[in-house]
């Protein structure tokens, strides 16, 4: 491994590190929001059509000002280390997203959803030997699904979703696929 | 996306289809057919050579093996650049299902296009000959992993020299995966093949072997996910196009985070400056460059040198 490569993946999980702990220290500290403000974390799982399962966390803000409860903004990470590449020789790949989601059906137990993710994706190919060859790219996808509300805090979603952008032999990293199906399990810590 | 819309068009307009329409001249027809299923011992050393003599029996033969809906003349290149030599044999295999018409094709599985290379495998064994190595490209690679990864050579003689030309593990076309659930609305893909091409490759492409094709390169990946162990003394290298719109490129890297040889040590892989799927194979091609021609006849003369 390079010099370069042990440089990079330490800034990533340095990274990840971070992003981790900045969103646990501002979901603790209630003080940053304000009384109309929702906060949702979850545990997503995504299967590619014909590759890995990628799971991460999920974190989702709103405020009941914005659209009237219809509008949320997301982070996501996600990652094939917590799925598929777990004791196997899969690739290690990242996926880093930023999403707006929209319901409908306000109140209801059962609301359908479009979702818009936009992102960064990284693949850990291993050798230098496969330099030559495409391993990040910018993610941009759709999702429609379902959310279903099992008790006051707790939600269900699941959806499917397409990627614009994906590896197509001649350019971009060839495990990223454009079909995915996604569950999230989610929690309520504000509302 | 606009896979993916042009793909659901396709639904929709051979939605109703059944049979396509077989030229007398295509491959798929009953009146064209391979020469090496008539003409074995052309091909294959284990026909044109059953009784080597010891001097023989220890020359290296390399098995040659072709991809999904083509046939031994994606070999032929090898075959003749090899001719001036008598110091190594070519036995150009023909994949099971392949090279005769339409309906064999669509009613063979991934078993049978692999039982022509254990078939010959074992003659090859039978006969004595001790120096064996592998080379295939495109499809008949996941059929060689697949081998590999259920022991099939712990109770055979182990092959000296495994050489992969742009194998088949994750497909370039990534709606192939959706193959079980399109497939029976198509019927059939037009491979959209040139007039010269349709006399040495299948011009449609069943759905349900396109079901075959997916499922050994998935049984593939996963066997590679779980690690494979090469037998002792058998060593393992990747040719693989970095650009190639068959077969994804990054399938090379699967193989050398997968296989590990008996001693625990890493693969090769060569990773080839070029855009065609199976560089080496040139015949037929549209346009050929410079590089092209280097491409291949460096590989060659590698498959050579790794046998000594």
């Amino acid at each position: 491994m390079s010099m370069f490569e042990i440089q990079k993946n330490y800034t990533m999980k340095l990274f990840n590190y971070i992003i981790g702990l900045g969103l646990v220290t501002l979901l603790s500290s209630s003080s940053v929001f304000a009384q109309t403000d929702i906060i949702n974390v979850g545990v997503r799982m995504q299967k590619a059509s014909g590759l890995y399962w990628e799971n991460g966390l999920d974190f989702e803000y709103s405020n009941k000002s914005i659209l009237n409860d219809k509008l949320f903004f997301g982070f996501s990470y996600i990652s094939s280390r917590l799925g598929t590449a777990i004791n196997s020789n899969a690739i290690k790949q990242d996926n880093y997203i930023l999403s707006a989601r929209y319901y409908t059906r306000k109140d209801k137990q059962l609301r359908p959803f479009s979702k818009f993710n936009i992102g960064y994706f990284s693949a850990d190919y291993g050798s230098e030997i496969f330099d030559v060859l495409d391993n990040t790219s910018v993610l941009a996808s759709l999702e429609f699904g379902l959310s279903y509300t099992f008790i006051k805090k707790l939600k269900l979603f699941s959806s499917f979703g397409y990627n614009f952008i994906s590896g197509d032999g001649m350019n971009g990293p060839g495990t990223l696929y454009p079909i995915f199906i996604q569950s999230t399990i989610s929690w309520n810590l504000k509302s | 996306m606009k896979k993916l819309f042009t793909l659901l068009t396709l639904v929709c307009i051979t939605a109703c289809s059944d049979q396509p329409l077989i030229e007398d001249s295509y491959l798929d027809s009953d009146l064209t057919m391979a020469a090496s299923i008539y003409l074995p011992e052309d091909y294959l050393i284990s026909y044109a050579n059953p009784n080597p003599t010891e001097l023989e029996s220890v020359k290296p033969v390399f098995i040659a093996c072709h991809g999904y809906s083509a046939t031994t003349f994606e070999w032929d290149e090898f075959k003749v650049w090899s001719e001036e030599t008598d110091s190594y044999y070519i036995s150009q295999v023909l994949l099971g299902g392949h090279g005769s018409n339409y309906e064999d094709f669509r009613a063979s599985s991934w078993r049978d296009w692999q039982m022509s290379i254990i078939e010959e495998y074992e003659r090859l064994v039978i006969a004595g000959y001790t120096n064996i190595n592998f080379v295939a490209s495109s499809t008949s690679c996941p059929l060689i992993l697949e081998l590999l990864a259920t022991d099939f050579f712990n109770n055979h003689l182990a092959p000296k020299n495994i050489m992969l030309i742009d194998p088949m593990v994750i497909p370039s076309d990534k709606t192939l995966p959706l193959i079980g659930l399109i497939g029976p609305m198509l019927g059939y893909i037009d491979s959209g093949n040139t007039t010269d091409e349709d006399e040495y490759w299948y011009h449609f492409r069943p759905q349900e072997t396109l079901q075959e094709l997916y499922a050994i390169s998935k049984i593939a990946r996963k066997a590679l996910e779980d690690g494979i162990k090469l037998p002792s003394d058998c060593s393992l290298k990747v040719y693989k196009s970095i650009q190639d719109p068959t077969t994804d490129p990054v399938g090379a890297v699967l193989i050398y985070n997968g296989i590990k040889t008996a001693q625990n040590s890493p693969i090769d892989v060569e990773m080839i400056d070029s855009d065609l799927h199976v560089y080496t194979r040139l015949n037929l091609r549209a346009t050929i460059s410079e590089k092209d021609i280097s491409n291949q006849l460096n590989t060659f003369t590698d498959f050579i040198e790794r046998t000594n």
